[in-house]
């Protein structure tokens, strides 16, 4: 079996585009720790497995890390609504760095108050870098109804950003 | 403040989310400086044994060549190869919980040699099977 990206450095690409996969993660899962262990687990998994094949791989480490957190949150049904209401609550606002423009500022805080259907279509589509075709077969979901939840999500972030800015 | 969705689009961008923290790094680094994946292993071993038949095929031809004035002297007068027969097994779970795919794949080897001399034909069968585990994907 050839391998597609033999001569790519992964742990260079892991330092380049990090970030942006464990905001994506984040998307799934209830804290910052279990993002952590999710884009662990699926870059590995990815780069055992997949990393031979050709294309992008930009999308099939979004779809490892879409499936980790799913089989994790199965995995941790158990835990307390306790547990999930403070995991939930406590680094909802380390999502990105401080921004120095308010503005700025003020969308990164409005970012987490969207609805979570809004916020992950937001999420895969500016830090996954899915077009709304690929945001649809990750989600499962139909092309226009994943461009539907941006424009509702943009609409609401207008909204979010002014009513912030005038606080 | 009312932006166009292009703009808006251009601002989100502009975020930076906050890097993985030095444990995700360092553990990622741990997975990819492992001595080896077991698709590593598989290729390995399969090497190995590939490096072995080719010694062995070696050692024959060592020994075929080697004259003595009695013997008879056998030259490669065809070699054939024939297509390689796929067998996939049932998948089994590994002790890591992980799944594979046992595959069984077997084909022969046939040389046939001739003494000039005494027109003395020599053929050489040799069945190949290799064995290996195709790692799944179970989501």
């Amino acid at each position: 079996m050839s391998d597609a990206h033999s001569e790519q450095d992964w742990r260079a690409w892991f330092a380049e585009h990090g970030a942006r996969l464990r905001l994506v993660a984040r998307q799934w899962t209830r804290c910052e720790a279990d993002a952590d262990d999710v884009v662990q687990e699926a870059f590995v998994r990815f780069w055992k497995h997949q990393r031979h094949l050709p294309g992008n791989p930009n999308a099939l480490v979004i779809t490892s890390i879409r499936r980790a957190a799913l089989d994790l949150l199965r995995r941790s049904d158990r835990r307390t609504v306790r547990e999930r209401a403070v995991a939930a609550d406590a680094d909802v606002a380390e999502w990105f760095e401080p921004e120095a423009d308010p503005r700025l500022q003020a969308l990164a805080n409005s970012l987490p108050s969207l609805s979570a259907e809004q916020r992950e279509v937001v999420v895969l589509k500016i830090w996954g870098d899915l077009t709304f075709d690929q945001i649809g077969e990750q989600l499962e979901i139909s092309p226009n109804t994943a461009a539907s939840r941006w424009r509702y999500a943009m609409d609401a972030l207008r909204k979010l950003i002014t009513a912030r800015t005038y606080e | 403040m009312n932006e166009s969705d292009s703009e808006l689009e251009n601002a989100l961008a502009s975020l930076r989310p906050r890097p993985p923290g030095p444990a995700l790094v360092q553990g990622i680094a741990r997975e990819l400086d492992a001595p080896s994946s077991r698709r590593g292993v598989i290729i390995a071993w399969t090497s190995g044994l590939s490096a072995l038949a080719a010694a062995g095929a070696a050692v024959f031809l060592m020994l075929a060549s080697a004259r003595s004035p009695q013997g008879p002297s056998y030259e490669l007068v065809r070699a054939e190869q024939s297509p390689a027969a796929m067998q996939l097994l049932s998948p089994v779970q590994l002790q890591d919980g992980s799944y594979a795919r046992p595959v069984r794949v077997h084909w022969e080897n046939t040389t046939r040699w001739e003494d000039p001399r005494t027109h003395a034909r020599l053929i050489n069968y040799r069945p190949n099977e290799h064995f290996a585990l195709l790692p799944l994907e179970t989501y």
